[in-house]
């Protein structure tokens, strides 16, 4: 017996000894993540991405080294994101943008599920209700990062020229708009339904739903399309606004056609996010100035989404998944959002706003401090994207008067 | 070599020619028959996303043909076929005809036909759209000197986007004309000797002794312009997307739409629709062309 517990103690000893070893073998050794990311090179988050990475690494030497990869091609990195997932060889981390086509991977288990991180303190650093929005059945496969509140862009040379000195409050006032800029020779509204999902048409018709239906429009859309009167009452605003507000080449347009028709000074209004800014030179943006939609049942409702997400390659090695969560915490501290915020981004995470921001990034904070609710984009509450690329198709026939309103909506329901 | 000599032959060296044989039959196994065969397997299944999938019968087929934009986009595909093989082959075939006669400058003609065909058709899609547009295009700009510049939206008016796109293809007829080019060129000159000491003219040589000379050619430009037109997808893609309104809708750009949904059995039942329409209509053009007078 004393020779058989003899023998247990020192293969335990010798057990314990190995295993110590390799533990250490495994905690010295340099965990390597890839980050790839659109946010490089020339783009605006590049450079404040580059210095979080590098500062990050520094910070972990030894221990865990991110690399940075990618070029500023979002389209391109999405493309690529997508075919790694497809082949079931995501990177290690990667900025994604939360389109449907990406959603469709919560099924796999390719993805990392960060819902029990942000229980703890983590996720105190995002801002309330938006981490459920990149919520589905209780996992959170990607985190809310950079958000797209999208507010009414006015260009108010335009309208102090034909006699108009604040935006429309009301949908009155935003027709009499209509009317006399185009009275003067310049066209109300940029829109397009080309494209994927026909976007500026489409932001359009989230606003008139959220200012019809409130931020609680589209909770149950999937459901209620089509028999919700909201999204009819809507289809037919947008109509009259896009038959006989806008510029001519509206069917079949894409986003840099009715992009170019504001940063030339055609359209009085234009939806976009805050990401945009930086394509106006300065005279322009000390007279373009952000507004709600106007108000029909429900005041001040903004569109607010998420606009890129943040998620990671699942893995089954514990080191690996510990330096994925520490970079990605790290990544989305105050101090750093406040760094990227320097790129006129607005993020999904806590953080005051620069002293120094422009006078468009302070109008817009100043519009999400008002906001009485968010909306998410239509095209994100819908379902895929066979469905969203239904919105331009019906929304040219619409404008052609092949559809009504209530067809408009029945079509894409037929694809539902 | 009589049959029983190639038998012979075969039977001696049969090892040698199966090895031969094997990585092509591999090859063409794993990269076409294995995807067909998943193709059509998967397209009577409800596979979408990640999920799994389960047998479904025919039922992607029967929404697909009660599903009022595919049947439009199936019209749209033998609109297709039949414009690339009925219009752009025989102007390739006219262009060559020409061509073939050497007439001052026509090397530089033939490299000018032929340039579209190494461009991106990316770029000429891009092109055509400036062509195209309503305000800035050069089509309306042209129309506009004889006073009927009506601002027409080429591409984005229900009435005109299909002809706008299927006509700015027919223009590319460069690829046919110089393989029909180079048969034309294969022909023997004594041939066009002899039709002329019988008296035969230049529209007379061409009738009797070029047409029926080219008619493996043409039966071969047709059925490559056939089978174009029926997984037609670029230039549509580019241009309009398939709208407005569907109504330049083909199955490739419909199938495009669902794969990009992750609708994977949706879109692999447009897949063998494709596959299968495709060859029966080229089988019966071919057996059409091809039948002896």
């Amino acid at each position: 017996m004393k020779k058989l517990t003899i023998a247990f103690l020192m293969l335990a000893l010798v057990l314990s000894f190995t295993f110590a070893q390799g533990s250490s073998e495994s905690s010295n050794k340099e965990v390597e993540l890839k980050f790839v990311t659109w946010w490089t090179g020339t783009d605006t988050k590049g450079p404040y991405v580059e210095q979080i990475v590098k500062d990050f690494n520094e910070a972990h030497a030894g221990k865990i080294h991110v690399t940075l990869e990618g070029t500023n091609d979002a389209d391109g990195i999405f493309t690529q994101i997508m075919t790694q997932l497809g082949a079931g060889n995501p990177p290690d981390i990667f900025s994604v943008k939360p389109q449907a086509e990406f959603y469709g991977y919560y099924d796999s288990n390719l993805l990392m599920d960060f819902a029990a991180d942000l229980k703890g303190e983590w996720g105190g650093q995002f801002a309330e209700g938006i981490v459920a929005s990149t919520t589905i059945n209780g996992e959170t496969k990607s985190l809310p990062y950079e958000m797209a509140y999208v507010p009414i862009w006015y260009n108010m040379d335009i309208l102090n020229a034909v006699g108009i000195t604040k935006a429309p409050e009301t949908m009155d006032e935003f027709w009499a708009m209509c009317e006399k800029v185009t009275k003067a020779g310049y066209y109300a509204t940029a829109q397009m339904t080309g494209g994927t999902n026909a976007w500026f048409s489409m932001l359009w018709y989230t606003s008139i739903c959220g200012s019809i239906g409130g931020a609680g429009a589209f909770d149950n859309i999937k459901n209620d399309w089509a028999t919700n009167p909201v999204y009819v009452q809507a289809a037919e605003i947008l109509c009259k606004m896009v038959r006989e507000y806008t510029t001519p080449d509206v069917i079949g347009a894409t986003a840099p056609v009715a992009n170019s028709h504001f940063k030339g000074g055609e359209t009085a209004a234009y939806l976009n996010g805050p990401w945009w800014i930086a394509n106006l030179d300065d005279a322009r943006q000390a007279t373009t100035e952000f507004a709600f939609f106007p108000t029909i049942n429900y005041k001040d409702v903004l569109i607010g989404s998420v606009q890129s997400n943040l998620a990671a390659a699942n893995t089954k090695d514990p080191a690996k998944r510990a330096a994925v969560i520490e970079f990605l915490k790290y990544f989305t501290t105050a101090q750093n959002a406040q760094l990227v915020s320097n790129a006129g981004s607005v993020l999904a995470v806590k953080y005051e706003p620069l002293a120094n921001s422009s006078k468009l990034a302070k109008d817009l904070q100043a519009r999400i401090n008002e906001a009485s609710g968010f909306i998410a984009y239509w095209e994100n509450c819908i379902g895929t994207s066979d469905v969203v690329a239904e919105f331009g198709q019906a929304l040219a026939a619409m404008i052609q008067g092949a559809l009504t309103p209530q067809q408009f909506v029945a079509q894409i329901a037929n694809v539902m | 070599m009589s049959r029983n000599l190639a038998e012979r032959k075969f039977n001696r060296n049969w090892k040698g020619i199966l090895l031969f044989l094997l990585p092509a039959f591999v090859l063409y196994g794993l990269f076409f028959i294995y995807p067909i065969f998943t193709v059509i397997f998967t397209s009577l299944t409800d596979w979408s996303n990640f999920r799994t999938m389960h047998f479904a019968g025919f039922k992607n087929y029967s929404n697909l043909f009660k599903n009022p934009t595919f049947l439009k986009a199936i019209r749209n595909n033998f609109i297709w076929a039949f414009v690339l093989a009925f219009v752009q082959v025989p102007i390739a075939m006219t262009m060559a005809l020409v061509l073939a006669r050497k007439p001052k400058g026509w090397k530089l003609f033939r490299t000018v036909y032929f340039l579209p065909t190494v461009i991106s058709g990316s770029a000429l899609a891009m092109m055509w759209k400036a062509v195209y547009n309503p305000t800035n295009g050069v089509l309306n700009a042209i129309l506009g000197i004889f006073s009927a510049n009506n601002g027409t939206n080429w591409l984005g008016d229900m009435n005109t986007a299909l002809v706008a796109v299927i006509v700015q293809q027919v223009f590319y007829f460069g690829y046919f004309m110089v393989i029909i080019f180079a048969s034309r060129l294969g022909i023997d000159d004594t041939m066009y000797e002899a039709a002329m000491i019988d008296g035969a003219n230049v529209w007379q040589q061409e009738i009797h002794v070029t047409l029926p000379m080219l008619k493996p050619v043409l039966i071969t430009a047709i059925t490559l312009a056939m089978a174009y037109g029926f997984r037609h997808f670029e230039s549509t893609y580019l241009l309009t997307g398939g709208g407005p309104n569907h109504v330049t809708e083909t199955m490739g750009t419909f199938l495009y739409t669902k794969l990009s949904s992750a609708k994977w059995a949706e879109g692999n039942s447009i897949g063998t629709t494709i596959i299968l329409l495709g060859g029966i209509m080229i089988s019966v053009i071919r057996s059409v062309l091809s039948r002896e007078k």
